[in-house]
């Protein structure tokens, strides 16, 4: 008969060999760590990086997972203009994507142009709650009004656009030709916006249809984005003669459909996308064009790809070359004298400044476009609102110094670009809902709402954000935060482009666009930064099979047995989880 | 998908407890999950003196949900062989006998007995976990210690001085019908090769990398990154050796330069230079080797 001994679960029989009886649960290895994992989701950097303040990386999962729609209506929420900026825009997320030095950047500006136009075929998303009684105005209909209504509209309030032209669209209309720019995707995306309720009134002018004070009357709140539509004068001699006209006037001209006759050649004074836009129209109406500019290539301030398509068609750059005066022959200009620079020491914007070198040099010209950036004319329409030369001012919410005008756009003193506009409209949008709801929140209620430092989220003010988060914390994720070995290496898909001579041959668009198929599968090339997609590699790796799965997908860490080892947050392919110290 | 796909690829279910006794970061405990996820619960693990003979806890528990029968250092072969034939008889064929043993047991201790066993081409599984020393009883070298490591008994001003035994090679000659390197880095081929090994008759030796951080002097963390490193810098190649003839690489290696690797451990900080250099010739030397003998394979690089 065999013996019988008392363990820790009980009396049992000895067996004939020291055989097990339990396992290892019983002891708590937890207690050894001093670091313990926790998932936190984090802010990828595309994110934090886009001026609007799209949840990139959210429609990009939602894309992976195949939900379309969900994707479409979270681009949708907060940004009005898709199928424009999948266009235009600078993309500043893609230069700042994780991915960028492992196998390029995601190709965002591509799945956002693909969502855009799908976008259009399908009817705007019903809008649920609350009206508002409150109606709001928004003079000027660019890209900063146009996204100021439609998150109002959104937010429940009634609101009517002003728009001085004859047709919505602002700068989008009048300054973007429609190589970049076609108008059936333009007018798509405005044609959403009213779809929303907004109603916009073409061809009147605040300060002479409709006064300022009638506005402030009619209206509780009233957002200005009236854009800046005056080109900058060099202030050399012989600007005044005839064939020397801002880049701006040439550009509302085409883009309004008429075809000046500029000459055999024409000089484009300047290095932005104004500049760029002047040099691609003029070569389309068939001008040979050169650009000078008075730093090089890599100061710039135009989109790369703008400056590359330039050079493709044949446009031809003097770099270095600051005009000092206007030629003129037959009472016209016929050529434009620079001075030749030299790269001095970085100015106030970071960019090497150019300094004179007392070299004179001579370029012919029949029509010259000068295109050095633009200024907002603030000629007394706003009285008493505060600005200065480069612009309005006004606080991280588009609020001006007088209680209930807004600003946001070109016609403040803030960054000039198409997606910096409509992440003003969205700010100013959400001042002015807090303004009429007597809402005060601090900067952390604020902050709360950005991705990481970046722009505000309209999903997160209106507290419908789609996408679970666990544990946010409100920090980007790094290159370094990332396994790469978890990836394998997948080709940027390129922007197919017509071919230079079919270019310049007319206004038809450089840019195909990637098929919709194409676009799904970009999209799959997202790294998911920062964000959870229970790819499983920490339960994987965890020597201590202290992870689980839980039934809706997610994970736990059992902390009674996890030792801190870390190799879970190592392993991560996206950084979502971080060890923190424990508490001795 | 640009994620290597992973999660589909290993099975659900562990047959490892959690609360073993290994060090933080120990790679063997994972090797082990990973090798039962792919062998089942009709295994019985043979196990000599080893680390995880620690691992698997002290008596009355154990962390794994097989039968684990420990054995003295250098009988681990022996034993299998003995509880194969007793399977056999009871006609219980498909159980699968696993040896589960480090380097100080294969490399060193137990070699005669897994040679006699291959020779005889007894039905087992072996797997060697490598950590490269004798970890568990205070990290005194092994024929399995590389050139140039520290350990206590190979201390940094007279650190190892001969090379590591080609392990795989001496396993190959056995002409066993299948030999094979592995490592935690790359947990889909290993369970594709344990896999693989089940479904085979006959004496299979599985070689398995397992980063040691308290030996090897490296983060806690670190040792998966350093099992990938040693694939991608050809220290340690994937490789299947079928019938001792027929040699393959199981992945691509990109060939990255062995000095990464060696300066995240502390076991080389030492190393000079040309150290580093005679070990990157070696490594060298020993992949062109391997080029030779892996001809027929389409994963030979050009």
């Amino acid at each position: 008969m065999p013996e019988t001994i008392t363990t820790t679960d009980g009396a049992r029989a000895i067996p004939e060999v020291a055989m097990s009886t339990t396992s290892t649960l019983v002891t708590r290895t937890g207690s050894w760590k001093y670091t313990r994992p926790a998932y936190h989701d984090r802010v990828a950097p595309c994110n934090a990086g886009c001026p609007v303040g799209i949840d990139i990386e959210g429609y990009l999962n939602l894309l992976r997972e195949g939900r379309v729609d969900e994707a479409r209506d979270l681009l949708l929420a907060e940004n009005p203009l898709p199928a424009v900026t999948g266009r235009v825009c600078h993309h500043p997320c893609e230069n700042t994507c994780n991915r960028r030095t492992f196998d390029g950047a995601v190709a965002i500006h591509a799945v956002e142009r693909a969502m855009g136009d799908l976008a259009r075929q399908r009817p705007a998303p019903v809008l649920k709650g609350k009206r508002r009684t409150e109606r709001v105005a928004v003079v000027g209909s660019g890209p900063a009004g146009l996204a100021c209504a439609y998150h109002l509209a959104r937010f429940g309030y009634g609101v009517t656009i002003y728009e001085s032209a004859q047709e919505a669209g602002g700068m989008l209309r009048l300054g973007i030709p429609e190589y970049r720019l076609p108008r059936e995707a333009l007018d798509g995306d405005i044609a959403r916006v009213v779809a929303h309720g907004v109603e916009i009134k073409c061809g009147v002018r605040i300060g002479e249809h409709v006064t300022w004070k009638e506005l402030t009357e009619l209206f509780s709140a009233v957002c200005i984005a009236t854009g800046a539509h005056t080109s900058r004068a060099l202030g050399v001699p012989g600007e005044q003669l005839p064939g020397v006209q801002p880049g701006l006037v040439f550009l509302r001209d085409v883009n309004s459909g008429k075809r000046p006759d500029l000459g055999r050649h024409v000089v484009v004074v300047g290095g932005g996308n104004t500049a760029m836009d002047c040099a691609r129209s003029a070569m389309r109406l068939g001008a040979k064009v050169t650009v000078a500019y008075r730093r090089t290539r890599e100061q710039m301030p135009a989109i790369k790809e703008e400056v590359d398509d330039a050079m493709r068609e044949g446009a031809e750059f003097v770099f270095l070359a600051n005009p000092v005066e206007f030629q003129e022959a037959n009472g016209r200009v016929c050529a434009l004298v620079a001075e030749r620079m030299a790269l001095g020491e970085p100015d106030a914007s970071g960019r090497r400044r150019p300094v004179p070198t007392g070299e004179h040099f001579t370029i012919e010209a029949d029509t010259v476009l000068t295109a050095i950036g633009e200024s907002s004319a603030l000629e007394g329409f706003f009285g008493d609102v505060e600005g200065s030369d480069s612009g309005l001012q006004v606080d991280a919410l588009g609020g001006t110094n007088r209680d209930m005008l807004y600003a946001g756009g070109d016609v403040t003193d803030l960054a000039r670009t198409v997606a910096d506009a409509l992440g003003a409209g969205k700010r100013a949008a959400i001042g002015i809902d807090r303004h009429l709801r007597r809402h005060h929140g601090d900067t952390a209620e604020l902050n709360a709402l950005r991705f990481a430092d970046g722009n505000l989220s309209a999903v997160r003010w209106m507290g419908r954000d789609p996408i679970r988060r666990v544990n946010p914390v409100n920090a980007v994720v790094g290159v370094d935060d990332l396994n790469f070995a978890q990836y394998q290496r997948v080709p940027r898909h390129a922007d197919p482009h017509l071919d230079s001579d079919r270019a310049r041959g007319g206004f038809d668009e450089v840019n195909a666009g990637l098929s919709t198929a194409e676009a799904m599968d970009e999209a799959k090339r997202c790294l998911n930064c920062g964000v959870c997609t229970q790819c499983d590699v920490c339960l994987i790796f965890c020597p201590d099979a202290a992870i689980t799965r839980a039934a809706d997908g997610s994970y736990t860490i059992a902390l009674d047995y996890c030792k801190g080892c870390g190799l879970c947050a190592a392993e991560c392919p996206r950084g979502a989880i971080t060890m923190t110290q424990d508490r001795p | 998908m640009s994620q290597l796909r992973i999660a589909d690829c290993v099975p659900e279910g562990d047959l490892l407890t959690s609360g073993h006794l290994a060090c933080p970061g120990c790679a063997a405990p994972l090797a082990m999950k990973l090798a039962l996820k792919a062998l089942g619960p009709n295994t019985i693990v043979v196990m000599p003196a080893c680390c995880f003979t620690i691992i698997a806890g002290p008596w009355p528990q154990s962390s794994l949900q097989v039968p684990v029968f420990h054995t003295a250092f250098a009988t681990g072969p022996a034993v299998a062989s003995g509880i194969r034939a007793a399977l056999d008889t009871q006609g219980k064929f498909d159980t699968t006998v696993l040896v589960w043993v480090g380097d100080g047991g294969t490399f060193d201790i137990g070699l005669q007995a897994l040679s006699g066993a291959a020779e005889r081409n007894e039905n087992i599984l072996y797997v060697c976990y490598d950590n490269e020393a004798y970890m568990n009883t205070g990290i005194q070298r092994s024929s399995a210690t590389p050139w140039g490591a520290w350990t206590t008994t190979t201390p940094a001003q007279y650190p190892e001085a001969t090379n590591k035994k080609d392990i795989l090679a001496i396993m190959a000659a056995h002409n066993i019908p299948y030999a094979a390197t592995a490592t935690v880095a790359y947990p889909v081929d290993l369970i594709d090769k344990v896999t693989k090994a089940k479904a085979m008759r006959g004496t299979r030796f599985i070689h398995l990398l397992s980063p040691c951080p308290p030996g090897w002097k490296c983060g806690d963390d670190e040792g998966v990154e350093l099992a990938r490193m040693a694939v991608q810098s050809r220290v340690f190649p994937m490789l299947e050796v079928e019938d001792g003839r027929r040699w393959r690489f199981t992945m691509e290696h990109a060939g990255d330069p062995v000095e990464p690797y060696l300066r995240r451990q502390g076991r080389f900080r030492h190393l000079s230079a040309e150290q580093v250099s005679h070990i990157q010739a070696e490594i060298d030397a020993h992949w062109q080797q391997l080029v030779q003998r892996t001809a027929q394979d389409a994963l030979v690089p050009a």
